[in-house]
Order: structure tokens, then sequence, then C-alpha cells
């Protein structure tokens, strides 16, 4: 109660904090303009037409369903690759050797490009919902693997002696020394991971399915139709500051203080 | 030179601010009351080269709004810089010069080129001089912290001989300015920025005081009111957004592209007041007038952006937001708090300083208001110059009668109060 009270009250001066993000905003806007004044409305759109565009999306209805089955598979993939990559990172981490195993694997992962995965993907699901799944989980996974890991290996042992000098229980070991340190390192990743996620299933869409996001970019593109390009981009960009700075953003913060108070 | 030398001798040239503040509020009346009896009957602005607008955005910026400015840097910056203060012939000389610019600019029109050539000399020159007497303070300055004031006035004196270049070459000069309120919005962030310091941190204490007054036993309580800091990052990008602005707006006047920099500009002066959300001290009388200026900055610039993007409104609703506004606002507060207090008084208290904000405050509101479609143009112009001269006008009364006082201790220059009187 006191928690969501204290949330509640920072809560005003959060949502001011914005302005820096909306003004930073406003100059990517400025140049949007100028880009489009210098080359003309075919190779980029005004930023009004394209709100115009997406404006006129939504109120025919055609928005909603194309971003919520994009939601579906990008948080699909996204939910498999933060329980497997936070279980599997958290065990790793456990073992020196474990871990020592599994950096390589791990950095071939990331080094492998997703469009390499979507290729697979496409040959093994084809055009069902697996394809963008599999690829968002793929490229998920080792963002969220590496931050497990870390956060497992960068366990301070001397507060560990501490704990167990002063006989901590169990359950406070946990919720107090493990965890906090965990979960700092956690959070970021799963961050990052999203915004990942988000990107790469469009791009597996515009190339595997007939319907979401990613495919009614490869209309707009099949149609010239750079307006409605740019709008379907508004709305992507737009919902991922949306959740990031209206949801995960005030988390994070509140996790990460935990770290700048132990610096 | 001796009447010169007696006139110097004069209280009201014991330093620099006294005779700048005093034309200021003076000034600031006279000019709109000239413009009032233009707007009522058609006449009664002299004739300058570009005509009454012209006339009456380059003495409101460049006469009332320089004059305001040149008191305060021939003040402050000695004293940020913990260098001499600059004597009683500076003060005399500039102040001078400055009048001399507006008789030049005045009787451009009659004097024909000649008095045109005369006022760009004049007017170019006074900038020349304030730079000259500033800049080796500054830039000698240990670490230099206070270079962004240089730059400003560099800025500044670009802006008047842009607009006196363009008058010589027969050009409409108004762009320049329009640059010189973005340059004039800079100057204000950075004034502010130090002179709230000790305004918002003062009303801090005061709250911290009463705490302790009401609630003796918890002691505690008084730890949760942190100091003010203004932050340089947060400024900083508010002066870079106006830049931008300024800028874009400068190349391409009303542009979409200058409308959503105007946006932007906004948004990272409404960014600034993340520093002043300090609890009940804002809502003390001069923490207040100052947080009121920065409201008054961020709506004008918004104003003006959603003006170029499209909305029917006139682009000089959100400008004079900025200047009656803004620049209003900010130098009458600048007079208050700098000029009482280097004259050796303490802060006003009386209900005046209250009634000339408010008067000013809504003087932009009305001025802004007019440029919305479907009100009463005339009569909120009107309304609008009548709080302004109301403002200013107690001001001149009430500040005026300081500037021209010796000081009530034994000060003999642009000292804060000294706190023992007979001792210096």
């Amino acid at each position: 109660m006191s928690l969501l009270r204290a949330w509640l009250a920072g809560l005003p001066a959060y949502l001011w904090s914005g302005w820096g993000a909306i003004a930073s905003l406003f100059l990517l806007l400025a140049a949007w303009e100028t880009v489009s004044l210098l080359y003309g409305p075919l190779v980029m759109p005004a930023p009004r037409a394209a709100f115009a565009t997406l404006l006129g999306l939504i109120d025919s209805g055609a928005a909603w369903p194309e971003l919520a089955i994009t939601a579906r598979r990008a948080m699909s993939g996204y939910a498999l690759a933060v329980i497997a990559g936070s279980v599997l990172g958290l065990l790793a981490g456990l073992s020196m050797t474990a871990s020592m195993m599994s950096r390589p694997l791990v950095t071939v992962l990331m080094g492998t490009p997703p469009i390499a995965w979507l290729v697979l993907a496409m040959l093994w699901f084809g055009a069902s919902d697996g394809t963008p799944v599999f690829t968002v989980f793929v490229a998920a996974f080792p963002v969220i693997f590496i931050g497990a890991l870390q956060g497992t290996r960068t366990l301070d042992n001397q507060l560990f002696g501490m704990a167990e000098a002063f006989r901590l229980p169990r359950r406070m070991m946990l919720t107090d020394v493990y965890l906090p340190h965990v979960v700092s390192y956690l959070f970021p990743a799963w961050i990052a991971a999203l915004g990942t996620a988000w990107k790469v299933v469009v791009m597996a869409e515009l190339l595997a399915t007939q319907d979401g996001v990613g495919a009614a970019l490869a209309v707009s593109r099949s149609h010239l139709d750079t307006a409605a390009t740019m709008a379907w981009i508004v709305a992507l960009v737009g919902l991922l500051l949306a959740v990031e700075y209206l949801l995960l953003e005030p988390i994070k913060r509140e996790v990460e203080r935990w770290r700048e108070h132990a610096a | 030179m001796r009447t010169l030398d007696r006139l110097a001798a004069r209280p009201l040239f014991m330093c620099c601010f006294r005779p700048f503040f005093l034309a200021t509020a003076v000034y600031g009346v006279l000019v709109l009351l000239v413009w009032l009896a233009f707007l009522g009957a058609g006449q009664g602005v002299p004739a300058v080269p570009g005509g009454p607008f012209v006339w009456h955005a380059h003495e409101l910026m460049f006469g009332f709004g320089l004059a305001a400015a040149a008191g305060f840097v021939l003040t402050a910056l000695p004293e940020f810089t913990a260098t001499a203060a600059f004597g009683r012939r500076v003060a005399l000389a500039m102040v001078l010069l400055w009048a001399a610019g507006r008789l030049a600019f005045w009787s451009s029109g009659w004097l024909g080129a000649a008095g045109v050539v005369l006022s760009a000399l004049l007017n170019v020159g006074f900038m020349g001089a304030l730079v000259v007497l500033v800049a080796p303070r500054l830039w000698r300055d240990p670490e230099r912290p206070h270079l962004s004031f240089l730059w400003g006035l560099v800025a500044m004196g670009l802006a008047v001989a842009g607009f006196q270049a363009d008058v010589l070459r027969g050009l409409y000069p108004m762009r320049w300015v329009l640059v010189g309120v973005g340059v004039m919005m800079a100057l204000i962030l950075i004034v502010l920025g130090r002179v709230s310091m000790r305004i918002v941190n003062d009303a801090l204490d005061a709250e911290r005081v009463r705490h302790r007054a009401e609630e003796p036993l918890l002691r505690r309580e008084d730890d949760e009111i942190v100091d003010y800091r203004a932050r340089p990052p947060r400024r900083n990008l508010a002066i870079f957004g106006i830049a931008l602005y300024t800028a874009a707006d400068f190349l391409w006047p009303g542009s979409v592209v200058s409308g959503w920099l105007a946006l932007a500009a906004a948004a990272a002066i409404f960014n600034v007041l993340n520093d002043w959300h300090v609890g009940r001290a804002l809502f003390s009388r001069w923490a207040l007038m100052l947080y009121a200026v920065y409201w008054l900055m961020a709506l004008g610039y918004a104003l003006i952006g959603v003006a170029a993007l499209g909305a029917p409104l006139a682009p000089s609703a959100g400008l004079h937001l900025l200047t009656v506004g803004a620049m209003g606002v900010s130098i009458f507060a600048v007079l208050c708090i700098a000029g009482r207090t280097h004259a050796g008084f303490e802060l006003d208290l009386r209900p005046w300083v209250q009634v000339a904000a408010i008067a000013l405050c809504s003087a932009a509101l009305a001025r802004a208001a007019s440029g919305f479609p479907g009100l009463p143009v005339a009569a909120l112009r009107a309304l609008s110059g009548a709080a302004w001269v109301l403002g200013y006008g107690l001001a001149a009364i009430y500040l005026g009668a300081v500037f021209m006082r010796a000081r009530p201790d034994a000060g003999t220059g642009c000292e804060e109060v000294l706190n023992e009187p007979g001792v210096a």
C-alpha cells in the first residue's frame, strides 16, 4: 500500500519529466519534415500526412486488428524468450563451467542475423504464426540469457558470507540479497529484448505472413504508398514508446535505484 | 564636462542598473502609450523605415528590452566575476548612448538617409560598447563560468546590426527583431537560472522555518525539503531548442519545420520546470513570478508551433506571450529583485508588486487571446496595452523612487543590502 502511495505521489513528477523526451521527439519530427521538404512526399511523406493516414487507418478500423495480431506474435515469442532466457541464464550463471561453455554459444546466437533464422523458420513453419514467433524467440533469447548470466555471475560473494554469518533466513536471502541484484541485471535485458522482439516480428511478418503490421507494410510498399508506410511505422514506434515509457521505465527506475544505492 | 560630472554625481548614477532600470520602466510605459494612441487613432507613431509595426517591435525589443539587459549585465557581471563595479561615468555614458539611439531611431524617418546611418551607428555602437565593457571580465574569469552571457550579448549585437543593415539596404527588417526575441529568451533562461537559485532557495528556507514552527516535534520533516538546483543540462536543451527554432524561422519564416522546432522549444522549456516543482515554496511571491515566466515562454512557443502547423490562430499570439509575457514579467521581476537589493533595500513586500505582476501576465494573455479567431481583437489589444501600462507604470513609480534615491545604508555603489547600518 505504501509502495503504491509512493508510486502515485511520484507519478506527476515522472510524467512531467517526459517533457525532455517530448522535446527530442519534436526535434526528430522537424528533421523528418526537413527531409520530406528536400526530397518530396514520394520519398518521405510529411509527418502530418503520415499522422493523417494513421488516423484514417484507425478510424476505418483497419489498424487495430493488424496491431493486435502483431502484438500477439511478438508477445508470444517474447514471453518464451523471457522464460527460457531467464531460467537458463540464471542456471548457467550458477556454475562457472556452464557459463564458460554457454558464452560462445550465445555469441553464435547473437551473431546470427535474424533474417537467417527467418529463412530457416519459413522452411520449418511455413506461413503460420510459428515463423514470426520463433524468429522473435531466437532473436530475444540471447539478450535475456546474457543479462541473467551476468546477474548471477556478478553476485557479491562477500555479501553471501555476511548473510551467512548473520544466519539470514533462506527467504530473506532470496528476497533481499539474491533477487534485487539479479533483477537489476535482468530487467534492462528484458527491456532491450522487448525492443528487439517488436522490430523482428515486423520483419518476419513482412516476408512470411499474410496479416499483421509487417504484411500491411509489404502491401503499402507494393503500392508505393509511403504515407501508409510511415503511418504503420509511427503506430509501431508509438506503441513501443508508450509501453517503454509508461510501463517499463518507471519499474526500471525502481529496480535500478537499488543498484545506485549499492554503488 | 563639469555639468556631466555633476549629473553623474547624483544617486541615480551610483550604479549602472539604476538609470537603465528607471529608463526601462518609464520607456516601457511611454512606448505603449504611443502605441495605444496609434491603435486607437491610427497616428502618433514616428515615421521610421519599415513602418509603425517595425517601430513598435524595435523599440520594445531593442529599446525597452536592451535597456533592462544592459542594466542587468553592467551590474551583475562585475559581481559574478568578482571585479570592480563599473563607475558612475560608465553608467552615465552608456545610458546617454542608449537614449541617443532611441532619439536617432525615432527621428530616422524625418532625417532621411543621414538619420538612418546615425541610428545604425548609435544602436550598433551601444551593443558594441556593452560587449566591449563586459567581454574582458567574462574572459579573464577563471574557468569562465559566465561566458554564456558573452555569447548572448554578441548574438544580440548581431541581431541589432542585422536590423540596421536591412534598414540601410532598404529591406523590411522585422526578421532581425524576431532573432532578437530568440536571443532575449535564451538570455532570460540564463539569467533566471542564476536568480532563481537564490529566490527559490530563500523560499525553501522560509518553508523550513514554517515547518519547524508548526511541527516543532517533527524535526525530521524539514530534512525532506531538498535544496533547489537549476540544472544546466535542462536549461541548455531549452536554449538549444530556442536557437534552432530562431534559426529555422529566420531561414523559412512560418514554415512547418520551424513549427515543429517551436514545439520542441516549448517542451524543452517545460522540461526545465522539472527542477522547479519544489512544493509549497513555489507559491511564494518571487518564486511564482519567475515560474510564470517559464510557463509564458513555453506556451508562447507552443502557440507559435501550432500556428505554423496550421491551427487557425495568428502567429503573433504566441510571439506576444514571449515578449509581453516572458520578457515583460521577467524584466519586471529582475527590476524588483536586483533593482531593490542592489540599491540597499530589502525585497518589496507591498501589494503593488502583485498587482503589477498580475497586470503584466494579464497583458500577455489578453494580447495572445486577441490572436484567436472569434475574439474581439481591438478590445483585447487595448486591454493588454492598458494592463502593461499599469504594470510598468507602478514599477516606474515605486522602483523609480528607489533608483533615484541615495542608499538607506552605508553602501556607496552596487552592493547588496548592508545589514549593519553605518558599517561599510
